[in-house]
C-alpha cells in the first residue's frame, strides 16, 4: 500500500516527463491495477491540456489587457471623482437645509427673543416714522425701550399674546 | 571564443515588481509564459474550446488589476489558475447551472465500429467532462498536480488550504476520475 502511495505521487512528474519510473516503480506499476488506472488517468489528463486551443499572440494579448487596464483605472477615477462630486453636492445640500432651517425655527419668535431695536423693525414696520424729527423718534423708540428693555423681559408678554384691543393701544402708543 | 552566458530570466516576483513600476514589457513577459498553461487549464476544466481566449485574457485582466493581492508564497501561475477557477464558477453560473463542455464531431461514436475501444482522445474528452462535473477543490487540485506537477505545499498555499487537504482533494478526485476510466 506504502508502494501506491509513493507511486501516486511519483506519477504527474514522470507522466510530465520531468522524471522516469525507477526498476522497482516500474515493477509495482505492472502489478498494481490500481496504480496503472491512475498513470492512465494522469496522463490522459496532461495530454488533455495539450488539445486546448493555442493562444494565438500571446503579445497581441497583453496589448489588449494593458488597453483594458488603462481603461479601466480612467473608468475608476471618473467613478472616484463622480463620488466625490455627489459627496461636496450632499455636503452642501446639508448646509443649505441648515442654513435655510434657522428663519424657520424663529417663526415663532417672540419680542423678547430678539434685541429690542431688531423686533421693532421686525414686527412693527411702520413708515410713518420716517416722518418724525429726530427728537421724536428719540422720544418714541426710548418709550417702546422700556417695557422691553429696561425691565426684565420675563413676565413681558409677547405681542403675539395680546388681545386685539391690547394690541391696538400698543400701536396707537407708538404711533403717537 | 567562450560563449557567454545566457541571461537569466527573471523570476516572477521580479517581473511583477518590474510591472508595478511601469514596465509593460513586464506583462508581456508574464502573459506570455502563462497564457497557454491558463488555457490548458481552463479547457480541461470544460470551459468550450471557442471561449478559452476570451477568459484566457479575462483571467490576465483580472490578476493585473488585483496584482497586490497575490503573494508569492504561492507560484503566480498557481495564483492565476484559481482566478481561471473563479471566472469559470461565474461563467457556469450565469449559464444557470449548465455545464460547458459540449460534444463536438470527434466524441461522437462512429455508428461503423460500435465496438471499437475507445481512442485516446475520447478517453480524454470523458475526463474532461467528468473534470466539469467534479467538485470545484477536487479539479483545481487535481488539475495542478496532473498539468503542472505542482507540490502539495504549493496547491495548498495558492488554493487557501493545508497540503493535507489538498492531497486527499486529489486522492477523491482520482477514485472519482477511476471509475470511468475503467
Amino acid at each position: 500500500m506504502t508502494g501506491c502511495v509513493r507511486l501516486s505521487d511519483r506519477i504527474p512528474e514522470v507522466a510530465l516527463g520531468r522524471s522516469s519510473w525507477t526498476a522497482e516503480e516500474e515493477t509495482h506499476l505492472r502489478g498494481c491495477a490500481d496504480c496503472r488506472a491512475e498513470w492512465a488517468l494522469v496522463r490522459a489528463a496532461a495530454a488533455l491540456g495539450t488539445r486546448a486551443p493555442i493562444i494565438p499572440e500571446p503579445i497581441a494579448m497583453a496589448a489588449a489587457i494593458q488597453r483594458r487596464l488603462a481603461r479601466d483605472r480612467a473608468d475608476r477615477r471618473q467613478q472616484r471623482r463622480a463620488w466625490s462630486l455627489a459627496g461636496l453636492a450632499a455636503a452642501a445640500a446639508l448646509a443649505f437645509a441648515v442654513w435655510t432651517g434657522r428663519p424657520e425655527r424663529s417663526t415663532g419668535v417672540t419680542a423678547r427673543d430678539l434685541p429690542a431695536a431688531t423686533a421693532t423693525q421686525a414686527l412693527v414696520p411702520l413708515p410713518e416714522l420716517e416722518s418724525l424729527e429726530p427728537a421724536e423718534l428719540d422720544s418714541l423708540l426710548r418709550m417702546m425701550e422700556a417695557p422691553l428693555v429696561g425691565s426684565s423681559t420675563l413676565d413681558a408678554p409677547t405681542l403675539g399674546e395680546l388681545e386685539n384691543s391690547e394690541l391696538e393701544q400698543v400701536l396707537a402708543s407708538w404711533e403717537g | 571564443m567562450t560563449p557567454s552566458p545566457a541571461p537569466e530570466s527573471p523570476s516572477e516576483p521580479a517581473l511583477v515588481a518590474a510591472y508595478r513600476a511601469g514596465d509593460e514589457r513586464a506583462a508581456s513577459e508574464l502573459v506570455r509564459r502563462h497564457a497557454s498553461a491558463i488555457g490548458r487549464f481552463l479547457f480541461s476544466s470544460g470551459a468550450p474550446a471557442s471561449e478559452i481566449e476570451d477568459l484566457v485574457q479575462e483571467t490576465l485582466f483580472r490578476a493585473f488589476r488585483g496584482l497586490d493581492r497575490w503573494r508569492a508564497e504561492a507560484s503566480f501561475r498557481s495564483w492565476l489558475f484559481t482566478i481561471a477557477g473563479n471566472l469559470l464558477r461565474d461563467s457556469y453560473r450565469r449559464r444557470k447551472g449548465r455545464r460547458v463542455v459540449t460534444l463536438e464531431d470527434r466524441d461522437i461514436p462512429d455508428p461503423a465500429d460500435p465496438h471499437g475501444e475507445l481512442a485516446a482522445g475520447e478517453l480524454e474528452e470523458r475526463v474532461r467532462l467528468e473534470l466539469g462535473r467534479l467538485p470545484r477543490l477536487q479539479r483545481e487540485v487535481f488539475l495542478l498536480r496532473a498539468q503542472e506537477g505542482a507540490a502539495y505545499e504549493e496547491i495548498a498555499t495558492a488554493l487557501g488550504t493545508t497540503p493535507g487537504a489538498a492531497r486527499v482533494h486529489y486522492h477523491h478526485a482520482v477514485k472519482r476520475l477511476k471509475e470511468l476510466a475503467r
